[in-house]
């Protein structure tokens, strides 16, 4: 079976006037179908980087990555954005839910946007937000909901389109610990019943300690890649 | 589609505040815009109602040179002959021949220099609605030799009353002097000043007696069933008819024409004014929410949402605000005229003014269906002019904007 995410001595230097500033050298990693794996180091050591990279939010300078087989470098925008809708779910810091539409509503928007049936869509945002324990509030806009809930809504958003795997970028950073667990379990729950692929990027003990793969970057290096137990 | 929609109308009430901000600004300009251009309606409707039911009618016959030159032998030639072409056009529905010369109206107490207008009681009546502004006695008819009418500010300046005589002097055909006594039998009050002190009426019989030794007409007014056929009509008796000038209302009053050019200038300015403000408004508003949403922008890039549907998005909410609010305020200016249409607006502090040149106090705004859908096309236009730089940095918005931290 083909990795879901392959990448080949990735880099990306970012060049900001006349001095190059490197964010991530020669990385080379291989994400298999249902790992659980956290990219953890410093600030500034080329997490979010690496993440962008692999998610085609930005282009490597150097390097290959490969989402299924496919060399997303070699996407143009468009196809980029395309292949994103259909294979990458992301979840962010900071929730980035639409505001303006309920929790039901952000889940479905994202199926609205891959031409879907529209009672599937319906059936698959209910069934998403009752397996993040969100039922009850699916008719509730993010303002109304606690940032513990926002983040379950974005993880059901990310699940929604049934993609390859999930980026989630410091998905914990803003939540408090009971939210952050309730997440966890969630998280490991679709990655164990469903064999979805997570990567996380993120500084939180409580997420590396429930990681099966640590992979470190220090100055833009990738310095250990460890299996957890599980 | 109908999901952007939704997003799109549920955007712009994000900052409810700042959107009926946006909204009322659109909402009054529109309002005062559409009745400006009713007001401006009302006063060229009624001004070319006026003269053509009072003065020009929809076409006048004279020969060549009699509108620059107005010498008592510049007649029509063979009047009969056009007269009776007339009465077989189907497109005529009345017409008057008129006998015209300026002259003298002497009085006991001064002289005044008067516009003498010789009618045909009966031909002037069913084509001209003049004799409908007496204020008192009667209009021309056969049982006083030589009757006159006169405005009522003119009888007032010699201090004349119905039954009081007064000398007409003018130039006869052969450019001699030539004089009659002629009794006051009717006073009229015109919208215009100028006209009430300048015009008089006589019978056409009576001054072409005076002025040569058979019946000549200088000018033969016609009316028609249709104005839009004005130009035809005229060119075909220009054709038709050498030695005479057939010209349509427009063409006769030079005045309205350059009212008309004033008004269309002032409207486009007044209306520039209102689609700049408008399309500024627009600016203001999308550039601030796509700096305020550039995380959520980033986002929906992420997760798949195409550029083209992100330009759509915002070109969208731009479209769906100022219609609504173009819909509101033309809404609310049919509202209003619908009510004006019956009371009319007076201008009855410019009541003086007006009447020097010949307007009613009271005008009665209009907007043609043309107008609405003017006004319409013009808020879309400006709209998506407006909000294309805005949507054009939407799509220049990097997905990494959904990352940063804020």
């Amino acid at each position: 079976m083909k990795p879901v995410v392959m990448t080949e001595n990735l880099g990306k230097v970012y060049n900001p006037g006349s001095i190059p500033v490197t964010a991530l050298r020669n990385a080379t990693i291989t994400i298999d179908r249902g790992e659980f794996t956290t990219i953890v180091g410093p600030s500034g050591s080329g997490k979010t980087t690496l993440l962008n990279l692999l998610g085609g939010l930005d282009r490597p300078t150097s390097g290959s990555v490969c989402i299924n087989g496919i060399d997303i470098a070699t996407l143009k925008d468009p196809e980029l954005i395309d292949f994103r809708l259909w294979n990458i779910g992301f979840v962010f810091q900071h929730y980035n839910l639409i505001p303006v539409f309920t929790a039901r509503e952000n889940v479905a928007f994202i199926m609205l946007l891959q031409h879907r049936n529209k009672q599937q869509i319906r059936e698959r945002a209910d069934q998403l937000l009752d397996e993040v324990g969100l039922s009850h509030r699916r008719d509730v806009r993010p303002a109304q909901l606690s940032g513990g809930e926002q983040q379950r809504v974005a993880v059901a958003r990310a699940l929604a389109t049934e993609p390859k795997f999930i980026i989630a970028d410091e998905p914990t950073a803003n939540l408090d610990t009971a939210a952050a667990m309730n997440l966890l379990d969630i998280m490991e729950r679709m990655n164990r019943e469903k064999q979805i692929t997570f990567v996380f990027s993120t500084h939180d003990q409580r997420v590396i300690e429930r990681a099966r793969r640590v992979i470190t970057l220090v100055d833009g290096a990738i310095v250990t890649d460890r299996q957890h137990a599980s | 589609m109908k999901t952007l929609l939704i997003l799109s109308w549920r955007n712009i009430w994000r900052h409810p505040g700042r959107s009926s901000a946006l909204l009322a600004a659109i909402i009054s300009g529109l309002w005062a815009g559409a009745l400006t251009i009713a007001i401006s309606n009302g006063i060229y409707q009624q001004r070319t109602n006026y003269l053509i039911n009072n003065e020009t009618t929809h076409l006048q016959i004279h020969h060549p040179d009699f509108m620059t030159e107005r010498s008592p032998d510049l007649t029509i030639p063979q009047p009969e002959v056009i007269v009776s072409r007339l009465a077989q056009d189907p497109r005529v529905r009345s017409f008057s021949p008129r006998t015209l010369i300026d002259g003298m109206l002497q009085s006991p107490v001064k002289a005044s220099g008067v516009r003498i207008r010789g009618i045909d009681i009966v031909a002037e009546t069913a084509t001209t609605g003049f004799h409908r502004q007496l204020s008192a006695g009667r209009f021309l008819d056969q049982s006083t030799r030589n009757p006159l009418v006169m405005g009522q500010a003119l009888a007032a300046t010699h201090n004349m009353e119905i039954g009081n005589r007064v000398v007409l002097v003018f130039e006869d055909t052969r450019h001699e002097l030539t004089a009659a006594a002629f009794t006051i039998v009717g006073l009229f009050v015109s919208p215009s000043r100028q006209v009430d002190r300048t015009l008089v009426f006589v019978r056409a019989d009576d001054l072409s007696s005076l002025l040569a030794d058979r019946f000549i007409s200088h000018e033969i007014v016609i009316l028609l069933h249709d104005i839009a056929d004005a130009d035809t009509v005229a060119a075909d008796l220009n054709t038709r008819f050498n030695g005479i000038s057939a010209r349509t209302w427009f063409e006769l009053s030079p005045e309205l024409r350059t009212l008309i050019d004033y008004g269309s200038i002032t409207l486009l300015l007044l209306t520039t004014v209102i689609m700049l403000a408008l399309a500024f408004g627009i600016l203001n508003t999308l550039l601030m929410s796509l700096f305020e949403r550039r995380y959520e922008l980033g986002m929906l890039l992420c997760i798949g949402m195409g550029r083209g549907k992100l330009f759509v998005m915002m070109m969208l909410e731009a479209l769906m605000l100022t219609l609504s609010g173009a819909a509101a305020g033309l809404l609310l200016a049919a509202m209003a005229l619908n009510w004006l249409s019956s009371t009319g607006v007076d201008l009855g502090i410019f009541a003086a003014g007006l009447a020097q040149i010949g307007y009613d106090r009271i005008i009665y705004p209009f907007l043609h269906g043309s107008d609405y859908a003017t006004v319409v096309f013009m808020v879309i236009f400006t709209t998506l002019a407006a909000a294309l730089y805005p949507a054009w940095k939407a799509l220049a918005t990097n997905p990494l904007e959904a990352s940063k931290s804020r």
